[in-house]
């Protein structure tokens, strides 16, 4: 640690790589956290977490006693044990007692993308509630034909205000926030759809997954699914098989689309992304499918492949944008190039996955690791070579859901024994240095919220130094203490 | 670091080897020794601390709960103990709650089942310890706390906060007993002057009433005491003493017709005295000492007064026993119609030598026995000769003690008619009762005679038995479960023979011997009382004692011979045992490993044989009741009842 912080200094190593490196490093070392206590109000099995895009600090968690509560999950609401344990309390919580509020069990719960003006729940009494976070009131509701399994909506989205609603009917609604009516209903399916996720590398593309073991990706703009994803097309590792004809072109999108989504956040694959996405995959399904001459909205809608045997209960886009993971009641867990529609036959080794329920998988901001519940787990696999580098063992029921907050490095998980667990890395990475006869506790903690994420504080004996994180450049210190550290004004 | 590993595998192997000793027993507690081993190779480096947390989470998941338990006890031992232990143990710390509390239901503990239930309850127990102790550095303890508790509601002994509701009742207990006592201090102060009246006036009325006998004796006194001082000079000092002391009892105030009234009275005071005035003031001493007031002064004020009035109350008192008055107010208390005292005193110089360690009630029920069988022996003279020739014995002191002896020895006989005619050898006349009977039934004999023959046999005393009603010992012998056999039979208890006399831990005492030893004690003692010939007995008890020898001997070669037979039938039937065994293994292999398991089990109580379920009566009943075709015919018979009754009911309903 201290010498990568000499290399950086030296500049031999770039700041981005310093960066990713005390990231990675972080997320290793990731252990259930005894500093951190969710308090939840919940009184029955926690469904879905999420921490909202814009903050990265407000926890949102949906129960199935028809409750959603809010946690600020950067500030303590008090402290425990001479302040050895932070306990963060619910800011509010929405429940029955509400106006308008869910009868039943709420499934999914997540943010508006935009901000933390709004959030949307979908619940098994067949409403999706959109609700005002200033005000805790429900906006717009929409009636669902069925249960509602799961809500989605795009984190890209700047020309539409879509939810995608999964639910026990074959067709994937999406409701219009600013309207307040459906706007499409996507059919396809033969069975209930119990997973969704948007493509994050285009803001039309829609992946569902079904009861009935299929995986289909939606263009928003047209009729029918342009891909159903087929166990039984297989590919190993990450580059698809190389075609003649597709060989230039395959390696031209794929060294963009890796150099942009290596290290870059969302913020700037926003830009750049978000036209591109949709051209190069149909294209690339013309060249697969060249042979077949169908109506091209009509292409695979008569589709029956299935990604699983059974329902597919959890499907996680990753970050860049380019793989897919999908999990389902067969307990497998498989990994799928968007890009060829192929399965990568990554071996996630033999577990076990719930099957009743929709699971919320989660991935690492570098894509390294996956996040998986395993009944009373969470297991950490890596992504390539689907080996187990962790296993998470706190929750005494089973996982329903995870969330990673690439910011703080820390996974959230949510179980049926009602409790929110973090799991943060192992807190004040530290490390004794000799220098001349003094020694110095050397450590880098995460920055408090108000500094924003370009900075990290060093701590020098008694003195805090606040780095940028990029150049390592020190802008400022005070005296040790989290308090006084909020105290201070930049 | 392949010695590394190797030195670790060493260590490894030899804690675990000794968990493996320590977890494998019966008891109820781990080997203290055991313990103290595992605990300092632990102690000795962090290597140790690894490989036990592994050791031990092996034991925990043997499907035993004799195993899990005691391996339970060996971890909250070393948890309490060490931090890098604790830490292990918290990473996987929902699977060794599943395994020591069992909780989930697709696990549950495995069998025997009361050690396993003793396992839950010591696992809620620790996991309470451990979380009010480290409850606040290990999140894993906290979580797993706080699911069995909120979630499963699993019901903890809440040490702590029994600990602090036992405090707060007890300060609540002290609290309302102080305010009981302030309460009787508020009324003390009201009712003082009261209570310090009633008492005055008795005091009071007592020297009054002592004042007014007194007078009689300051007569005497003046010269009895002249008397004293010039009969000093020539007397020695014992003779002195007697004179002191008939001097005092002449000072004793007499009671007499003339001052019967003034004592009367003086005893009716005493009695108020010693029963009311002085024990209230006792209560309120005390009621003073522990009270804690806002003014001290009014509490010290009043102590101070209660105290002298205690000393001037027991100054009194102490002066009217001088008297002589508590002797006859207890003798009032106690028997106030049921004797009077002159009669007692009657029989006073003969009862008072023998009974006087008895209660006085006591000692008058023993003189009327003794009146009664004065009587009774007087009676029985005839029956008793050698006490007859004793009887006329000329010295009169030595008559008396020789009845007192008849006495306390003669039979009770119970009264009846043949008493009639006791000790009479008259024939007597059938027909002579006064009624003439004239031919009614025949001739008449007038002089028929019945000889005194048949007189005496038909007036044998008939005795009724009756049950001897003193206490049956139990029989005491020592039971499977440590305790000593409480039944109490006369003589033989069905289960352990005949009842003797043992000690505490229910050996049987050589009866023989004790016997022996009494017998020739009870023959010293009759023979010291009856005066006879000291050669003569002297003889009588060597003879004794050589009989005792002789049947010392007999007795242990008849043990002797009984041993070894015993022995050679144990021998035989061994013998036919193993042919037996033999015969019945040689049919198949499996029957024999079987049969050696028996033989293991038997030997000693393993681990295995806890697993063994104990066939119960219920068991063997259930197996006989409950098996498909006793429940189908029973069924059947219930069913055609039914039909029968139907028919019989409806008989003409198709």
């Amino acid at each position: 640690m201290w010498k990568e912080v000499g290399d950086r200094e030296a500049g031999r190593i770039r700041p981005r790589s310093f960066a990713s490196r005390i990231r990675s490093h972080r997320v290793a070392s990731l252990q259930l956290s005894n500093r951190k206590d969710i308090v939840t109000p919940h009184r029955g099995a926690v469904n879905s977490l999420q921490v909202d895009l814009t903050e990265g600090r407000y926890l949102l968690s949906g129960a199935s006693d028809g409750s959603a509560a809010v946690y600020d999950v950067q500030c303590p609401t008090d402290y425990e044990g001479a302040g050895l344990v932070a306990k963060h309390r619910h800011l509010f919580v929405v429940d029955k007692q509400v106006e308008y509020g869910h009868k039943y069990a709420i499934s999914s719960a997540i943010w508006y993308p935009i901000d933390t003006g709004l959030f949307v729940t979908g619940s098994f009494d067949h409403y999706i509630n959109v609700w005002d976070t200033n005000t805790t009131q429900v906006v717009i509701n929409f009636k669902m034909p069925g249960k509602v399994y799961r809500t989605a909506m795009s984190s890209l989205a700047t020309s539409h205000m879509l939810i995608a609603a999964g639910t026990e009917d074959v067709q994937v609604r999406l409701c219009d926030i600013s309207s307040g009516a459906f706007t499409h209903t996507l059919s396809g399916h033969r069975d209930g759809i119990m997973s969704m996720d948007w493509s994050t590398s285009s803001e039309w593309v829609l992946v569902t997954g079904g009861c009935d073991g299929a995986i289909r990706f939606w263009d928003i703009r047209r009729a029918g699914s342009f891909l159903v994803l087929d166990q039984s097309q297989t590919q190993f590792g990450r580059r698809p098989p190389l075609l003649e004809k597709t060989f230039m072109k395959g390696l031209e999108t794929r060294a963009l689309s890796s150099g942009q989504s290596s290290a870059n956040g969302r913020a700037t694959q926003k830009k750049t992304n978000s036209g591109s996405g949709v051209k190069h995959l149909s294209s690339s399904r013309y060249l697969r499918k060249g042979a077949q001459r169908l109506h091209p909205g009509m292409m695979s809608s008569h589709s029956r492949a299935t990604a699983h045997y059974g329902a597919v209960t959890g499907l996680k886009v990753t970050a860049d944008g380019m793989y897919l993971l999908s999990a389902g009641s067969d307990s497998r867990l498989r990994l799928w190039d968007i890009e060829s529609g192929c399965n990568t036959l990554v071996n996630f080794g033999a577990m076990r996955l719930q099957t009743g329920k929709p699971i919320q998988l989660a991935v690492s901001d570098d894509s390294a690791l996956i996040y998986v519940p395993c009944m009373t787990s969470i297991k950490a696999l890596e992504m390539w070579s689907g080996r187990t580098s962790m296993t998470f063992r706190g929750h005494y029921e089973s996982v329903n859901c995870c969330w990673f907050s690439p910011q703080d490095q820390e996974l959230y998980t949510g179980s049926n024994d009602r409790q929110i667990l973090v799991w943060s890395p192992s807190v004040s990475y530290s490390e004794e240095v000799d220098d001349g006869n003094r020694k110095e506790q050397i450590s880098v903690v995460p920055p408090p919220p108000h500094l924003g994420r370009r900075s990290v504080l060093w701590r020098l004996g008694f003195f805090v130094e606040f780095r940028e994180i990029e150049t390592c450049k020190p802008f400022n210190f005070c005296l040790e203490g989290l308090e006084e550290f909020r105290r201070i004004q930049f | 670091m392949e010695g590394e590993g190797g030195e670790g595998g060493a260590g490894g192997r030899k804690i675990s080897l000794l968990i493996e000793k320590a977890t494998n027993s019966t008891a109820q507690e781990v080997d203290p020794r055991l313990f103290k081993a595992i605990k300092q190779v632990v102690r000795s480096s962090d290597d140790q601390v690894r490989f036990s947390v592994d050791a031990l989470m092996e034991k925990m998941k043997k499907n035993h709960s004799q195993v899990r338990y005691l391996t339970l006890l060996i971890i909250d031992e070393l948890f309490m103990r060490s931090k890098l232990f604790r830490s292990l143990m918290v990473v996987n710390f929902d699977q060794f709650l599943s395994l020591s509390i069992g909780f989930r239901s697709n696990l549950p503990l495995p069998p025997p089942a009361s050690i396993a239930s003793r396992l839950r309850l010591k696992g809620i127990e620790f996991l309470e310890k451990w979380n009010d102790s480290f409850g606040l550095h290990y999140r894993q303890l906290r979580l797993g706390f706080d699911y069995l508790k909120n979630t499963l509601k699993f019901q903890f002994p809440n040490r702590m906060e029994n600990a602090v509701r036992l405090q707060r009742e007890r300060l609540e207990r002290e609290a309302r007993a102080k305010e009981i006592l302030i309460g009787k201090f508020q009324t003390l102060t009201n009712s003082f002057p009261l209570i310090k009246n009633e008492i005055e006036s008795t005091i009071h009325e007592i020297g009054e009433c002592v004042r007014i006998v007194h007078p009689e004796e300051d007569t005497h006194r003046p010269a009895s005491l002249v008397n004293d001082e010039s009969a000093e000079e020539f007397r020695s000092s014992s003779l002195m003493q007697i004179r002191l002391a008939a001097l005092r009892e002449g000072e004793k105030l007499q009671e007499n017709s003339e001052n019967k009234a003034v004592f009367d009275m003086l005893r009716e005071l005493y009695k108020l005295l010693v029963s009311r005035h002085l024990p209230v003031v006792q209560d309120w001493t005390s009621v003073l000492v522990r009270v804690e007031p806002a003014d001290t002064k009014t509490r010290d004020s009043l102590l101070k007064e209660f105290i002298d009035i205690r000393n001037n109350l027991l100054s009194l008192k102490k002066r009217c026993e001088r008297l002589g008055l508590s002797v006859n107010i207890f003798a009032n208390e106690e028997d106030e119609d049921i004797w009077e005292e002159g009669k007692v005193e009657v029989y006073d110089n003969e009862t008072t030598g023998k009974f006087d360690k008895h209660g006085g009630d006591i000692s008058l029920t023993k003189v009327e026995k003794t009146l009664i069988e004065n009587s009774e022996s007087e009676c029985c003279k005839a029956k008793a000769p050698r006490r007859d020739t004793l009887e006329h014995a000329d010295d009169s002191s030595d008559s008396i003690r020789m009845k007192k002896k008849l006495l306390s020895e003669a039979p009770v006989v119970s009264w009846g008619s043949y008493l009639d005619n006791w000790g009479t050898k008259r024939d007597a006349l059938a027909n002579q009762r006064g009624l003439e009977l004239e031919s009614h039934w025949g001739r008449v004999d007038h002089d028929a005679v019945i000889p005194a023959e048949k007189i005496a046999e038909l007036n044998v005393q008939a005795s009724v038995y009756k049950e001897h009603l003193g206490e049956i010992q139990p029989c005491l012998a020592p039971l499977a479960n440590g305790s000593l056999c409480q039944r109490r039979d006369l003589k033989i208890c069905p289960f352990h023979g005949p009842i003797i006399a043992r000690d505490e831990e229910g050996n049987p005492i050589n009866e023989n011997l004790s016997t022996g030893e009494e017998s020739e004690e009870e023959a010293i003692s009759q023979t010291a009382d009856f005066d006879v010939d000291d050669e003569l007995d002297l003889q009588k008890v060597a003879e004794k004692l050589a009989k005792q020898a002789v049947k010392n001997v007999r007795t242990r070669d008849n043990e002797e011979e009984k041993k070894q037979k015993a022995l050679k039938k144990a021998k035989v039937r061994a013998h036919n045992e193993a042919v037996l065994k033999k015969a019945a293994v040689a049919s198949t292999s499996r029957s024999e490993a079987i049969i050696e398991d028996v033989e293991m089990a038997k030997s000693k109580k393993t681990l295995a044989s806890m697993l063994k379920k104990k066939v119960t009566r219920k068991d063997r009943i259930a197996e006989k009741l409950l098996n498909s075709r006793v429940t189908d015919t029973a069924i059947r018979q219930l069913r055609q009842g039914e039909e029968a009754s139907y028919r019989e009911n409806y008989p003409n309903q198709w």
